[in-house]
């Protein structure tokens, strides 16, 4: 396999914080790599500098055989290498044509448009999807999809390693599933990808090989066949794996519960019922578009049209109303953590007391003295560094932000409920652990948890009890160990045998 | 990680042009500000006569007491407000009106509700409507405006003798009356922000506005919160005027919100919101009103006042918009 990628001793360095030591890399072509690591491990040090958006403090790069220097991202696109970053880059308001050649350095100033639909088109067609429309608006399009065009973007301008940073954080099953059919194409007409997730399981299914990054160091390139699911997250965590989910030991209080009655959303949620005890987990699984996130939403009181009953331990829980859940304790933990979830630019102290200012404000002026106690006390429960207090929210990793958002939801005079929508997205392997012990801790203090998830593994591992959705509509209600990942797979994909069943 | 690992053992060096650090871009900024104008002050003859300091610690009170309103609004995430110059204007009036029929007392009452009414009703159509709120304060400058014309035929109105309205023309411990009330508002706005809830939504609803709503801040009533405040504090500053030069017409509140906005930026409040103080815009006032006072003394025109007024303006702006992009 020849080597169309190779990276010696690269190091990099932020105001004496290293980022990045000593690693070397290298990627033949047709190769499809995993990249795994925690949440500051390198991986996004490592790929900015390829994509020339930082450069190294050290270190060589050679591209098809060369030394090359990439000053920057146009000269790193004329090297053949591209990037599908997390957050997408497209106009949606633009066609797929326009996209695909938006800010690309091979488009002259006087272009003939028809040669450029040419390659679009043949770039669509190599990725099996030659029958869209090149004039249709990106905005129109499912997530996957603009993913797809994303990928046939980076095709137009001859990628040879195309780098895809968590392609998968937002996207359902089926559209996972199709990516992954593109990169094999790829792999197949002999391009290179570079692939980085938080999902193990995509890795054993995509990639041929896999490196580990940890502490901005490369700790291990191996065939995925030789390593062992339980052995990546060793070498990930550099540590012994004890367990990632937590053993279910509550006692539920059968009485007391959250009850959802013939919930509707208009549009969205049809008829949605279900019971979430105190001290259990439950879980609505259901892809994106589902509805699931809807009834989470709507429980919180962020969706003025919902209709039905909710009642919290026999007592009525208004629709529709935010403050109204907040002084009942029934708090929502966003999948959107950054722009639904903190208060970026404010510090962690400020983020972990929103929600109780009103329990320490007499006549509405605050007690620092006593919200400061509380801030520390819940840093501590929910692990993030009490150090920590004064620096802004904006700069904890994914996990950390996370535990914070838990933290808003503790120390009440009465266990509450948490809906949560995808409460381990876009975090590490090592931190979701901590989250997950973090919910069985809450259940065993009386808590009710309402979680939604795309991630199927997540949902066995965890939940007490499963509802899968499909369309808007309930499938099946599962519990115990009656829940097993191909029934809830089949629930939430395959619609037409659930209905004749 | 020790601070000996940090050494770079690099094979070759990368070509890195200067790099500044650019967290310290702010405090360089400050200091050359400060040093800059101290000079320009001790270099400008006349500077530091008592008349001077006393004029223009009297005419940053009108502007420093809306530019403490702006603030509420600006970190609440709603920009700014160009109707409270015109509210300024009408407050005036409204005080000489109701104080020739019942007193100053009455006066200051009406004049202060009348402005935080007028002010809260935008706040309300923003935080309730959700309407744009430049769009709704361009609106109300011409329904204020107009409504004023229509009531006085364009005509100024003054105070009835006997209203012992001149002894709030005086000064306390040799400070200007106006400058005294700048202080408390200050004050009142730094109070309002750091210490009571109302407060700390204000600054949450800035940074993030859905969060600020999942996690249960009753958004519409801080929206319309922070506007009464504006209203209320800009209804003091109509008073003054009014006391100060002993009449009003609604040209009086002219240009008052441009400087406000310009003492805001100038003290470093972040437009996008959930960042800034009145402290702040305090300071900001102080050096807009320094470099105005200064320009006077040199014999500069108004018209030059403007143009280094708005110069300032542009500048604060550039520097912020490139401190975001860092």
């Amino acid at each position: 396999m020849p080597e169309v990628l190779s990276v010696e001793g690269l190091g990099k360095s932020y105001t004496g914080v290293r980022a990045l030591h000593d690693v070397s890399f290298s990627l033949g072509s047709g190769e499809i790599r995993g990249i795994c690591g925690e949440n500051g491990a390198g991986k996004s040090t490592f790929v900015k500098i390829l994509m020339g958006i930082t450069q190294p403090d050290s270190g060589s790069i050679r591209i098809a055989g060369r030394a090359r220097d990439i000053p920057g991202p146009r000269q790193a696109q004329g090297m053949g290498l591209g990037i599908v970053a997390q957050e997408l880059s497209l106009a949606p308001h633009l066609s797929i044509l326009d996209n695909i050649w938006l800010g690309s350095a091979g488009v002259p100033l006087l272009h003939r448009r028809q040669a450029l639909r040419e390659r679009a088109q043949k770039a669509l067609d190599a990725l099996g999807v030659g029958d869209w429309d090149l004039n249709g608006r990106v905005g129109a399009l499912t997530m996957g999809q603009r993913q797809i065009v994303e990928i046939a973007r980076l095709l137009a301008r001859d990628t040879q390693v195309l780098i895809l940073d968590e392609p998968t954080a937002t996207l359902s099953d089926s559209e996972i599933e199709r990516i992954l059919a593109v990169l094999r194409e790829l792999k197949a007409q002999g391009r290179s990808v570079i692939y980085i997730s938080h999902r193990l399981g995509e890795i054993f299914e995509l990639c041929d090989t896999v490196t580990v990054f940890r502490n901005g160091e490369c700790v291990a390139t191996k065939p995925v066949q030789e390593v062992s699911r339980e052995g990546l997250i060793e070498l990930m965590l550099g540590r012994p794996f004890d367990e990632m989910y937590p053993q279910h030991h509550a006692n539920p209080d059968a009485r007391n519960a959250l009850v959802i009655e013939r919930l509707t959303v208009p549009g969205m949620v049809h008829d949605f019922s279900a019971v979430a005890p105190r001290g259990k987990i439950l879980c609505v699984a259901g892809q994106i578009g589902s509805g699931a996130a809807m009834v989470t939403r709507a429980a919180a009181g962020l969706l003025p049209d919902a209709i039905g009953r909710l009642t919290l331990d026999g007592k009525t829980l208004r629709l529709g109303s935010v403050p109204h859940c907040v002084a009942r304790n029934v708090f929502f933990l966003s999948e959107d953590r950054a722009s639904e979830g903190l208060f970026p630019p404010m510090k962690v102290l400020d983020n972990l007391v929103a929600t109780r200012l009103y329990a320490h404000a007499p006549l509405g002026v605050l007690s620092w003295r006593a919200l400061r106690r509380i801030a520390t006390d819940l840093a501590e429960r929910v692990g993030v560094d009490r150090n920590r207090l004064g620096t802004a929210a904006v700069n904890l990793s994914g996990g950390n932000q996370q535990k914070l958002l838990f933290g808003r939801t503790l120390e009440r005079t009465e266990p509450g409920v948490l809906l949560m929508n995808e409460p381990t997205r876009g975090i590490d392997v090592g931190a979701r652990a901590e989250i997950y012990r973090l919910m069985r801790r809450l259940c065993d203090l009386g808590y009710a948890l309402v979680m939604t998830s795309s991630d199927l593994e997540e949902v066995v591992g965890i939940a007490d009890i499963v509802v899968t959705m499909y369309r808007g509509r309930t499938v099946a209600r599962y519990e115990g160990e009656r829940i097993a990942m191909s029934t809830i797979l089949a629930d939430i994909t395959h619609p037409a045998e659930q209905a004749a069943r | 990680m020790t601070g000996k690992g940090d050494t770079v053992r690099g094979t070759r060096e990368m070509s890195m042009p200067l790099a500044p650090d650019w967290r310290l871009l702010p405090t360089a900024v400050r200091a050359v500000v400060i040093v800059a104008l101290t000079v320009a002050c001790v270099a400008t003859p006349g500077f530091f006569s008592l008349p001077n300091i006393l004029s223009l610690l009297t005419t940053v009170s009108f502007m420093g007491c809306v530019a403490v309103g702006m603030t509420l609004i600006t970190i609440s995430g709603n920009i700014m407000s160009f109707s409270l110059g015109a509210t300024a204007g009408a407050a005036a009036m409204v005080f000489i009106v109701a104080v020739n029929i019942g007193g100053i007392g009455i006066g200051l009452i009406a004049a202060l509700a009348v402005a935080a009414l007028v002010s809260a009703a935008q706040g309300f159509a923003v935080g309730w409507v959700r309407a744009n709120p430049i769009i709704v304060s361009i609106a109300a400058v011409a329904l204020i405006y107009g409504t004023a014309e229509i009531f006085t035929r364009h005509s100024s109105i003054y105070f009835k003798p006997g209203t012992g309205i001149e002894i709030l023309r005086g000064k306390l411990g040799g400070v200007p009356l106006e400058f005294v009330v700048l202080l408390c508002v200050t004050a009142a706005g730094q109070f309002i922000l750091y210490l009571t809830r109302f407060g700390r939504n204000l600054y949450m609803m800035g940074s993030s506005f859905r969060a600020a709503e999942a996690a249960g801040v009753k958004t519409w009533r801080t929206v319309t919160g922070a506007y009464l405040w504006a209203g209320a504090f800009t209804g003091l500053a109509g008073v003054m005027l009014a006391i100060r030069y002993d009449g009003a017409n609604m040209d009086y509140g002219v240009g008052y919100e441009y400087d406000a906005i310009a003492a805001v930026l100038v003290g470093g409040t972040l437009m996008k919101g959930g960042h800034g103080s009145a402290l702040r815009t305090l300071a900001g006032a102080m050096i807009i009103a320094i470099v105005q006072a200064m320009l006077l003394l040199r014999g500069f025109r108004q018209e030059w006042q403007y143009l280094f007024t708005g110069l300032i303006v542009f500048a604060v702006i550039l520097l912020h918009s490139s401190g975001e992009r860092r």
